[in-house]
C-alpha cells in the first residue's frame, strides 16, 4: 500500500496514524509539498486531479480523501476501529467523519498561512477554528457525561484520527487549546493509545517513560 | 529611537530558485519588502518607500538590507566545494524573536526532549564540555569539540553515533553548523539557519544544507530538516517572553548553554538588540 | 474573586479536568500559571515560566512527584525547587534555581489557586457538583447581564430556561475572557446534565454577542 505523504501534513499524518495503531505497513513515497509544490504537479495530478494529498495507492485502488482511506486501513487490519455498529454509534462517527472537513478548511487553513505562507483571511480561518472547537469540546464534554471518552464510544474510532491532527496541531495556527479541557483530556487518550506515533508540532509524551537514572560519567 | 546595529547587515529575503518577474511581498524589521526578478532575470529588492535595495545572491537564496552592508556577506567556503548537495529546505514562518530561533539553533541540550529518537534520546542527555570563543578577526562566535549522542543524526545515518557539532554566529540572525558525516567520516555536513527577521517577534526562517549524501532523495533531505525545524517551532512560539533577554539575570544558563551565553554578550557588545529585550520586566 | 484584605482564591479548574500524572495551563489575576497534579494526587501551582529558557512549564511533562520542562527536561518540586538538570546528571542543581509557586486548595471538585496569602479557605460549594468549565470571550459584566443576574461570593445563580437551576463560577481571564465553571445540583441526572451544558452554551453565546455590541454595562 502506498501513500503519497508529506511529513507537515496533518492529512497525512492521519493515514501514518491509522495504519501504525492498525499494525498496517506503509509503503512511503514523500512528496515535495513545500517548497516545491510538487502535488500539483503532472505525475501526482494524474493520480488525484484535485490536487491533493494524501493519496493512497493499492492495485488499481486509489484513494484521495483521508476518510475513505482510514475506513479502508481498519477494513482490512482493525476493523474494531469502524465501531460495534450500534445506529447511534454508526451515526456520530460519520457525523465526526464529516465535521473533519470543516477543521481542515479553518485549522488547516490557519496552519498553512501562519506557518507556510499561504495566503488567506487569517482572522476569518481562525474564528472559524474557534467555532470548530468548541463544537468538539461540547462533544467531547457529552460524550463524558455518558461515560464514553471518545467521540463515538468509550473505544477510539476512525472518527477520533480523522479529528485528531488538525485539532492537536491548532496552535500552529496561532489558535491556542489552553481553553478545552475536554479535547485535552481526549487529545492525551489518544497520546497514550499502544503504537501511537507523533508527527512534528506533536511532542512525545514522556511521561510515559520512567525517569532514567543515570550516574554522572556513564553515557 | 536610536537604529539598531542591525539595520546594516545582510537577510535572508528569499529563496531564488523561486523568484519571478511577479515579485514577492514580505517584510524586513518592519519595513515593506518586494523581492523580484528583473528583465534581466536579476533579483531586485524594493523597500515600501520605493528605495532599491542592497542585493546578493548566495547560498539559494536572494540577501538584502535595509541599511548600507559595511562588508560583504559571510563566507562558507564549503558551499563551493565540489561534490556537495545544496538542499533549498524552503519558508517556514515561527512567531517568536529572530534571536529566539538563532540560539535555539546553537542548543543541543533539547535534542533528548524536543527530537526524541532523532537527535536524541534519554538516558543519553548529558551535554559534556566544549569549547566556546568570539573570534576576534572574524568577528565571530564559535562552539567546538560540541559532542552529543544520537539516534538518527542524519536522514543518512542507520543507527546510533555520537555525533561531533562546530556552531558558528557569523551574523546576528545567522547560524552555520558543521556536525559529523557518516558517508565521508574526514568531511563536515553544513546544515544553516538563516532568519529573516520580519518584526521583533516575528521571522521567516529559511534552513539550508550542504551535505555529503549521494543516495538520499532530495525529498527526503528537505522533509527530515523541516521535521527537525517544526518541532523546535512549537517551542520557539511558547517561550516567554518573546524577545531575547539580555539582561543576565532574567534567564539561567548552565554548563550547556555557554554557545548561548556567548552570543548574548556578542549581539549586546555590537548593539544588535533587534528581537531583544535589554531589561528584565 | 472571593478577595480578603490579604488576597483572594481564583477557581482555575475542575479537579477532574486535571488527572494525576498531568499538567495544563490555567490564569490567576496574577499570571499564567502550570497547574499539575503529581502520580500520587496532589495538586500544585507554578509560574507558566521556566527560569531556564523561558518555556511554558505547562507544556511540560509529569513523572512521580515532579513537572518537567519539555524544553531541556530540566524538572521541579512543588515547592518550586529545580530537583534535575538532564545536560548535568552529575549535579545537584543550586537552591537558588527555582520557580514561582501558588498555594492550591481543592474541594467540591474544584481546584482554587491563592494570589497572596488570603486568611479563609475557598468557599464550600454544598449540594451541588462541577459539570465543566468552559471560556467566553465576554467580560463578566456581560455574562451577568445575559444570566439576568449578578455573582455573589458563592458564584452566580441562573435560572436558564429549559433547564434547572444552574450556579457558575466565574473566574475573569484577562483581555475580556471569562473562564467559566459550571456547577449543578449534584442529584441532577443525565438528561438534566446535558441539557445544562447545552443552555450555557447558549449563554455563552448571547453573552459574547452583548460583549461585540457594546451592551453589557
Ligand atoms: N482530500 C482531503 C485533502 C486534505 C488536505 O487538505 N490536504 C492538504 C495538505 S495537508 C493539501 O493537499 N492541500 C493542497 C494545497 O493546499 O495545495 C483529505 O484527504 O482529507
Ligand atoms: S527552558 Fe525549561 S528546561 Fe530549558
Ligand atoms: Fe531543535
Amino acid at each position: 500500500m502506498k501513500l503519497y505523504d508529506y511529513v507537515l501534513s496533518p492529512s497525512c499524518y492521519k493515514v501514518r496514524l491509522m495504519a501504525a495503531l492498525a499494525g498496517v505497513k506503509l509503503e512511503i513515497r514523500p512528496v515535495d509539498f513545500h517548497p516545491g509544490a510538487e502535488h500539483r504537479g503532472t505525475e501526482l495530478l494524474a493520480l488525484n486531479p484535485a490536487g491533493s494529498i494524501p493519496i493512497l495507492e493499492e492495485g488499481d485502488l486509489i484513494l484521495t480523501e483521508s476518510a475513505a482511506m482510514l475506513a479502508y486501513l481498519a477494513a482490512k487490519a482493525a476493523p474494531e476501529w469502524l465501531g460495534s455498529g450500534a445506529p447511534e454509534e454508526a451515526a456520530r462517527i460519520q457525523q465526526w467523519l464529516s465535521f473533519a472537513h470543516r477543521l481542515t478548511a479553518s485549522l488547516g487553513g490557519a496552519r498553512l498561512h501562519e506557518m507556510l505562507l499561504r495566503p488567506g483571511d487569517i482572522g476569518a480561518l481562525q474564528a472559524q477554528g474557534i467555532a470548530a472547537l468548541r463544537e468538539l469540546e461540547a462533544g467531547l464534554v457529552e460524550q463524558g457525561l455518558r461515560g464514553m471518552r471518545f467521540l463515538a464510544s468509550d473505544q477510539p474510532t476512525v472518527a477520533d484520527i480523522a479529528c485528531f491532527p488538525y485539532v492537536a496541531l491548532a496552535p500552529d495556527g496561532g489558535i491556542p487549546l489552553d481553553p478545552y479541557p475536554a479535547i485535552r483530556l481526549w487529545s492525551r487518550a489518544i497520546r497514550g493509545l499502544d503504537n501511537f506515533i507523533e508527527m512534528p508540532g506533536i511532542h512525545r509524551l514522556h511521561e510515559l517513560r520512567p525517569e532514567p537514572h543515570v550516574e554522572p560519567g556513564e553515557v | 529611537m536610536m537604529q539598531d546595529a542591525m539595520v546594516d547587515e545582510w537577510y535572508p529575503v528569499g529563496l531564488f530558485s523561486q523568484l519571478d518577474v511577479n515579485g514577492r511581498k514580505t517584510a524586513l524589521m518592519g519595513e515593506p519588502i518586494e523581492v523580484a526578478l528583473d528583465a534581466e532575470d536579476r533579483a531586485k529588492v524594493t523597500c515600501g518607500d520605493g528605495r532599491t535595495l542592497p542585493v546578493c545572491v548566495r547560498y539559494g537564496h536572494v540577501w538584502s538590507s535595509l541599511g548600507k552592508p559595511q562588508k560583504d556577506l559571510f563566507a562558507i567556503p564549503e558551499a563551493d566545494q565540489p561534490g556537495r548537495r545544496l538542499v533549498d529546505v524552503g519558508v517556514i514562518r515561527v512567531r517568536c524573536s529572530p534571536l529566539r530561533a538563532v540560539e535555539n539553533f546553537l542548543d543541543i541540550a533539547h535534542f533528548p526532549f524536543v527530537h526524541t529518537d532523532i537527535l536524541g534520546a534519554e538516558p543519553h542527555t548529558e551535554v559534556e564540555d566544549y569549547k566556546v570563543e568570539i573570534r576576534q578577526q572574524e568577528d565571530e562566535v564559535w562552539a567546538t569539540q560540541v559532542k552529543f549522542y544520537q539516534p538518527k543524526a542524519a536522514k543518512s545515518a542507520s543507527g546510533g553515533i555520537t555525533t561531533e557539532y562546530m556552531y558558528r554566529v557569523p551574523a546576528p540572525t545567522c547560524s552555520v553548523l558543521y556536525k559529523t558525516c557518516p558517508p565521508r567520516p574526514c568531511e563536515w555536513d553544513v546544515i544553516t539557519l538563516f532568519v529573516q527577521p520580519l518584526a521583533e517577534d516575528l521571522c521567516d526562517v529559511w534552513p539550508w544544507m550542504a551535505l555529503f549524501d549521494d543516495v538520499t532523495p532530495m525529498t527526503d533531505l528537505i522533509h527530515f530538516q523541516q521535521t527537525i525545524f517544526l518541532q523546535d517551532r512549537s517551542i520557539l512560539e511558547n517561550q516567554i517572553p518573546r524577545l531575547l533577554p539580555l539582561d543576565p539575570g532574567m534567564e539561567i544558563p548552565t554548563r550547556a548553554d555557554l554557545t548561548s551565553v556567548a552570543y548574548r554578550r556578542w549581539l549586546k557588545r555590537h548593539n544588535y538588540t533587534y528581537g531583544a529585550q535589554l531589561v528584565a520586566q | 474573586m472571593l478577595s480578603d484584605k490579604t488576597g483572594s482564591w481564583t477557581p482555575v479548574a475542575l479537579s477532574a479536568d486535571l488527572p494525576a500524572g498531568t499538567v495544563m495551563p490555567a490564569r490567576t489575576p496574577a499570571g499564567r500559571i502550570a497547574l499539575w497534579r503529581s502520580q500520587s494526587g496532589r495538586a500544585a501551582a507554578s509560574a507558566d515560566r521556566c527560569p531556564h529558557r523561558g518555556m511554558r512549564l505547562s507544556h511540560g511533562f509529569v513523572r512521580g512527584e515532579a513537572l518537567s520542562c519539555i524544553y531541556h527536561g530540566w524538572s521541579y518540586a512543588r515547592t518550586g525547587n529545580c530537583l534535575r538538570i538532564p545536560a548535568h546528571p552529575g549535579l545537584a542543581p543550586p537552591e537558588t534555581i527555582r520557580v514561582e509557586t501558588h498555594e492550591v486548595e481543592e474541594c467540591g471538585g474544584v481546584i482554587w489557586v491563592a494570589v497572596g496569602v488570603p486568611t479563609a479557605q475557598p468557599p464550600g460549594l454544598e449540594g451541588v457538583a462541577p459539570l465543566r468549565s468552559l471560556t467566553a470571550h465576554a467580560a463578566v459584566a456581560a455574562i451577568e447581564t445575559a444570566a439576568g443576574a449578578k455573582a455573589g461570593a458563592g458564584g452566580l445563580v441562573w435560572q436558564a430556561q429549559d433547564a434547572q437551576q444552574i450556579r457558575l463560577l466565574l473566574a475573569p481571564q484577562g483581555d475580556e475572557q471569562t473562564l467559566i465553571h459550571v456547577l449543578l445540583d449534584d442529584n441532577s441526572s443525565l438528561s438534566q446534565r446535558i441539557a445544562a451544558s447545552r443552555a450555557v452554551e447558549r449563554l455563552r453565546r448571547t453573552a459574547e454577542d452583548l460583549q461585540t455590541k457594546g451592551i453589557a454595562p
